[in-house]
């Protein structure tokens, strides 16, 4: 109360114009800026309080308050930045894979389903591939090679077959045989193929008219996936992968599923 | 042609089948390399001997296919180079 009523007097201009003892009690009371803009008060303080002014002191908490808040916005947006970096690793996901029906190498069928659990390695291939198809298969084979002596065998490699004209069960029996021992051939009639193909973004082209005993090659593509024990699509490696990468890049994977779930699988 | 549809396994590359294609391949394309011929064929009679054991060892797609390959790995070789001579002269002149 008393000092409202001195704030009414300082207002005044009895107050501004009054004597140096009567300005005193005016500043004590409050910290009035009309003062200090009045030249003669202004010197006043000076003398009195130095360099610390009521402007300055002002100024200094307004700046300390707003780096504050500046720093606590800040730091919430990073965090909330960060945690949408992770939603995105999750959204982010290219949409390969999906649902397939076909056959393996021993005549039984194959699906999606069958894929949960583990982690597969899955190429797309012909077995009358001349070079390439061989050369990504035993890639693939020694990096299961290599994961199977660490963690046991949870990577499941897989072989597609896009020649549906010419593969069959046995041929592709044959095929898979050269290779990991644990390697599962699939194939299909042409129409599941190319459903496969289109799930997985497969490109694959047999020349047309094609009879089973003709010499023909197939053009496709040449990357093998690796998809995570849930069936979903991590990475695709290519020619330039090499053994050494595929495997750094499924143990990778399988630390962050451990991370993740406890287990490695 | 046997019985039991023996022809058609017979007709499937397996590795043994291919490592002797890739071998008979690599032989003909070194006579090929030593005679300064790039496109199989060009060679006349030349390299005759393994050209034979070459289109026997290998069907005749991967036949086509390695042939097409070796003419067009040569002109990347040549085009590669082509660009390396010209950036180190540019390399040069600055």
């Amino acid at each position: 109360m008393n000092s409202l009523v001195r704030r009414q007097i300082c207002k005044s201009s009895a107050c501004l114009k009054s004597s140096f003892r009567s300005n005193r009690t005016c500043r004590t009371g409050i910290h009035s800026r009309r003062m200090s803009t009045l030249p003669e008060g202004g010197s006043r303080d000076k003398s009195t309080v130095g360099v610390f002014t009521p402007k300055a002191a002002a100024l200094f908490i307004a700046t300390g308050a707003g780096l504050f808040y500046y720093f606590q916005y800040e730091k919430a947006r990073l965090a909330e930045q960060r945690r949408k970096e992770l939603e995105d690793k999750e959204v982010g996901r290219p949409n390969v894979g999906g649902p397939f029906n076909l056959v393996t190498q021993k005549g039984e069928p194959f699906t999606e389903k069958d894929l949960l659990g583990k982690w597969s390695l899955i190429y797309f291939g012909f077995t009358n591939c001349p070079d390439i198809c061989p050369e990504e298969l035993d890639k693939m084979s020694a990096a299961v090679e290599k994961i199977d002596s660490t963690y046991g065998p949870i990577v499941q490699p897989i072989f597609i077959s896009v020649d549906p004209a010419r593969d069959s069960v046995a041929q592709i029996a044959r095929y898979v045989s050269d290779f990991h021992p644990r390697l599962i051939g699939l194939r299909g009639d042409y129409a599941s193929t190319k459903a496969v193909c289109k799930v997985y973004r497969v490109y694959f082209s047999t020349p047309p008219n094609t009879k089973e005993t003709d010499d023909y090659l197939v053009d496709h593509s040449i990357f093998f996936y690796l998809m995570d024990p849930n069936g979903k699509f991590v990475e695709a490696f290519g020619k330039a992968s090499t053994e050494d990468d595929v495997v750094a890049r499924i143990e990778k994977e399988i630390g962050l599923w451990k991370d993740k779930t406890g287990e490695t699988h | 042609m046997g019985w039991f549809g023996s022809k058609k396994e017979d007709d499937q590359p397996l590795r043994h089948d291919r490592q002797k294609c890739w071998e008979s391949r690599d032989a003909y394309f070194a006579c090929l390399d030593a005679t300064g011929v790039v496109k199989p064929g060009d060679e006349g009679s030349k390299c005759k001997e393994t050209k034979v054991v070459y289109e026997q060892n290998c069907a005749k797609s991967w036949v086509d296919y390695f042939n097409k390959r070796r003419v067009l790995a040569e002109q990347q070789a040549n085009v590669l180079a082509q660009v390396n001579s010209q950036a180190s002269e540019a390399k040069r002149k600055s």
